[in-house]
């Protein structure tokens, strides 16, 4: 018997060291120290003990928390953000957060409500937002209205309210968002847009709540930030209902899973009795476009038509002047030239992107927009063999062209000399051909970023990048270089401007100690993803306090000589790399913890090598590097010729001091 | 020394599972005419529930499906990654943008960390991916712009593997998939 109660004695023991383990794994994460904490998924009923009184920031969802009153926060007073996501509340007892001066956001999504009392929200100096998401209320005098009058955002989406209308006591003189997406409101009432009345620039949203009508006169007058009608059925319904009012920014999208009725010509006439800077009608169908749908847009300054299933816009389109901004994204255009861009003639900002169709540039199809300074024509299977110059023509004001992720592209010298005024261009995962010595970019003296990431270039072509005074940040991503090193003369050489390079996965095993001798202003290289060895941080000599990336390479051993290079940097990542946690390597595993405060992903910089310390992060090495064995030995060969030369010295003197005495 | 054995046994028997966790139980998302869709969480975290309304080895355009779950992130950003194997090796990779700042597409775009979603509805859009199994299937060529039409007309087993995240890369769900066509 004795044996088996001593086996019981051993579980227990076994099982409470177990629990001992799994407790300390059930750690609130540290995000800042004293201040932010995510405890997130712990399955805690109450506040650690381990959270520091100074917390100010805690993310506490997915917890259980059935009951919060006065005790459940009261030693965390510093607390500005506290989200409370999923944690089974029911109820919100009285002074919950009374002593809680300095909280600002309360996020109580997805809780099951059951009763807030009066002064449950009591307390902060300063409540500005508020989340109350999907907490199944139905009605607005749930929510206490004590200490709301500095909120700024209210967020009621995802519960069952009918209606808009604020209780009258309701402070809104401050707030900013109202936020009531995906609730049963079908009606706005006069009365329930008054009780918004104090709060200015409001942005309201709608979005999923099929509103089927709105009292004639309720928006008289009225001007709302942004309004959000997002999925309604009938468009023309709120158009008629939005008379006289005023409208930064209007969102009138559907979506691919509602239902919509086609727009109109005739349902759109609305527009003309409100004043509308921004809408955005996506994934509407037009059942008769014709120059005569814009009739009501003349005052507009942004139109988004992304994905309204477009093969082209109609000629003729007059009074569109004031238009500074067209979104036709996802549309199916075959030919630039469809759009008839010299309607909009003010247009500054265009978005042509991920076009069904190839895409066809044309000539000249854009040349009308002389003011345009945007363009993004991305993702549109855009095939060029010579491009651009005759496909954009006259956009003497660009600054900014996207042309990223399209076919293959031809670029001769000059390919930009329509818009001498870039200053960003874009070319990412856009194959380029240029022929050697071409220089494509040539007086562009305004670019200051250049993306060429994963543009399969000839990077031997030293003329490459010629003419670019300017260039701050040039990405070469995932481009190769002959036989994986960059030579002493390359393409770098006419970028002496350079702030940024990403030279990352670019399948490099070596730089030339004096590739980057022409980049003194350089600020940060990102070297990461290739094959550099420690050797190639030589490269880096006349640089100092950079920000460089060397992470995943194929870093083993930091000879001592580069080490001063290392030290005279700001940031340093030499993550994901084969580190040597040898003696061999012991002047860079000292400087390493000399100068732990400069390096960056100390988690993942492990050592590979010897097998025993394999996985363990080079913050936590401690190795005592004694003399070797060769060393020894020399040393007590050493010691033997001192000791032969020491007799031979004594003999000699004594011989010497015999015969002179 | 047998104490310790028999100490060592009864904390594995008091602790089933030890410290790696239960895994979350195989569903089936559709079982008819020949094809068997089965799918298994692989969100540590939760589970979710999913559907395919018809289902038969000529998977027909216009599916609707079924899902429900508790988001772990806000999804104004939602994308969908999916790859399709079989015996191990990898027939399609394909990632989709399913909400995004500039084209929500679908109605629940835009809703919060905490919300629980129930979306019943259909996932015909162009460049929406379904599930395309055909043996004559030729993995250097990159996948048709808009559809992949799906006729699971060879026999056999395909694993295939769901993810849903958002903007930083974080889990919003996890699946393994097991398509049966027999």
């Amino acid at each position: 018997m004795a044996p088996n109660v001593s086996c019981l004695l051993l579980a227990v023991l076994f099982s409470a060291g177990c629990k001992v383990i799994t407790s300390s794994d059930q750690m609130c994460a540290e995000k800042e120290a004293n201040k932010v904490y995510n405890c997130e998924y712990l399955g805690l009923r109450e506040i650690p003990d381990t959270l520091p009184n100074t917390t100010e920031v805690l993310e506490f969802s997915f917890n259980f928390l059935p009951t919060i009153q006065n005790t459940t926060f009261s030693r965390l007073i510093n607390l500005t953000f506290l989200d409370l996501t999923r944690c089974q509340i029911n109820w919100l007892h009285e002074d919950t957060f009374q002593s809680h001066h300095q909280l600002s956001t309360i996020v109580l999504t997805g809780n099951p409500l059951i009763f807030m009392a009066e002064t449950s929200l009591n307390g902060p100096k300063s409540l500005k937002h508020l989340f109350l998401t999907q907490t199944g209320i139905s009605d607005l005098e749930f929510i206490p209205v004590h200490n709301l009058e500095n909120l700024e955002s209210l967020h009621l989406g995802s519960n069952h309210i009918t209606s808009i209308k604020l209780p009258t006591n309701f402070p809104t003189q401050n707030l900013k968002i109202l936020d009531f997406q995906n609730n049963a409101i079908h009606y706005l009432t006069r009365k329930d847009i008054d009780s918004l009345k104090p709060a200015t620039n409001l942005s309201l949203n709608l979005n999923g709540n099929d509103i089927k009508g709105i009292e004639s006169g309720a928006f008289h007058s009225k001007i709302f930030q942004n309004l959000n009608f997002g999925g309604t059925f009938d468009v023309s319904v709120i158009l008629k209902g939005l008379q006289n009012s005023t409208i930064q920014s209007l969102w009138l999208g559907t979506f691919e899973d509602y239902e919509d009725q086609d727009i109109s010509s005739a349902m759109l006439q609305g527009l003309c009795e409100m004043s509308v800077e921004s809408i955005n009608l996506q994934k509407h169908h037009f059942s008769d476009f014709s120059s005569t749908t814009f009739q009501c847009f003349t005052q507009l300054q942004e139109l988004d038509l992304t994905a309204t299933h477009l093969k082209a816009l109609p000629s003729g389109i007059k009074g569109m002047n004031s238009l500074k901004k067209l979104v036709l994204n996802v549309n199916n255009f075959d030919q630039l030239c469809q759009i008839n861009a010299a309607s909009f003639p003010s247009l500054t900002h265009l978005y042509i992107k991920g076009n069904m169709k190839k895409l066809d540039l044309g000539a000249g199809c854009l040349e009308r927009l002389e003011n345009l300074q945007k363009l993004d024509l991305s993702h549109n299977d855009i095939e060029a063999s010579d491009c651009c110059n005759l496909q954009l023509k006259n956009l003497p004001h660009l600054q900014c062209l996207n042309l990223s992720y399209n076919e293959p592209l031809g670029l001769q010298s000059q390919a930009f000399k329509e818009s001498p005024q870039l200053e960003v261009l874009d070319l990412a995962f856009t194959h380029l051909h240029v022929n050697v010595p071409q220089s494509p970019f040539q007086n562009l003296h305004l670019l200051q970023v250049l993306n060429l990431s994963h543009c399969l270039l000839d990077t031997s072509n030293q003329r490459l990048l010629a003419g670019l005074p300017d260039l701050r940040h040039l990405n070469l991503r995932g481009n190769r270089f002959q036989d994986g090193s960059i030579p002493k003369t390359n393409l770098l050489q006419t970028v002496g401007s350079l702030e940024i390079l990403i030279l990352a996965s670019c399948d490099l095993l070596s730089i030339d100690q004096q590739a980057f001798h022409s980049l003194e202003k350089i600020h940060l290289v990102d070297l990461s993803h290739n094959n550099l060895t420690g050797d190639s941080i030589a490269a880096l000599s006349h640089l100092k306090g950079i920000y460089l990336n060397l992470a995943a390479n194929n870093i083993h051993i930091v000879s001592p000589y580069v080490l001063p290079i290392l030290s005279q940097q700001s940031t340093i990542n030499l993550s994901h790399n084969p580190l040597d946690c040898t003696c061999s390597n012991i002047r860079f595993l000292t400087w390493f913890k000399e100068n732990i405060h400069k390096l960056e992903g100390l988690e993942e910089t492990v050592c590979a090598n010897p097998p025993p310390l394999k996985g363990v992060k080079l913050s936590d090495v401690k190795l005592s590097c004694g003399i070797t064995a060769v060393g020894i030995f020399f040393l007590i060969v050493f010691l033997f010729l001192l000791i032969i030369l020491f007799t031979f010295l004594v003999k000699y003197l004594l011989r010497w001091k015999y015969q002179h005495f | 020394m047998q104490g310790l054995t028999a100490a060592l046994l009864a904390w594995a028997l008091l602790h089933p599972g030890g410290g790696g966790g239960e895994a979350w139980p195989t569903h089936t998302a559709c079982r008819d005419g020949g094809l068997e869709v089965l799918y298994q969480s692989c969100d540590p975290l939760q589970d979710f529930g999913f559907s395919i309304d018809q289902c038969s080895k000529q998977l027909k355009s216009n599916l609707n499906i079924r899902f429900g779950l508790i988001l772990r992130e806000d999804i104004k950003e939602l994308f969908f990654d999916i790859a399709l194997l079989t015996k191990g090796s990898s027939i399609l990779n394909f990632s989709y943008p399913v909400c995004e700042g500039d084209q929500p597409k679908f109605s629940f775009c835009g809703r919060r960390k905490g919300e629980q979603v129930y979306y019943a509805g259909p996932v015909n859009n162009p460049g929406f991916i379904v599930l395309s199994i055909y043996p004559e299937f030729d993995p250097l060529s990159p996948p048709p712009p808009t559809w992949i039409v799906a006729t699971a007309s060879s026999l056999g087993e395909y694993q295939v593997l769901l993810e849903l995240y958002n903007e930083n890369h974080s889990i919003v769900a996890c699946a393994n998939a097991t398509v049966i066509c027999s």
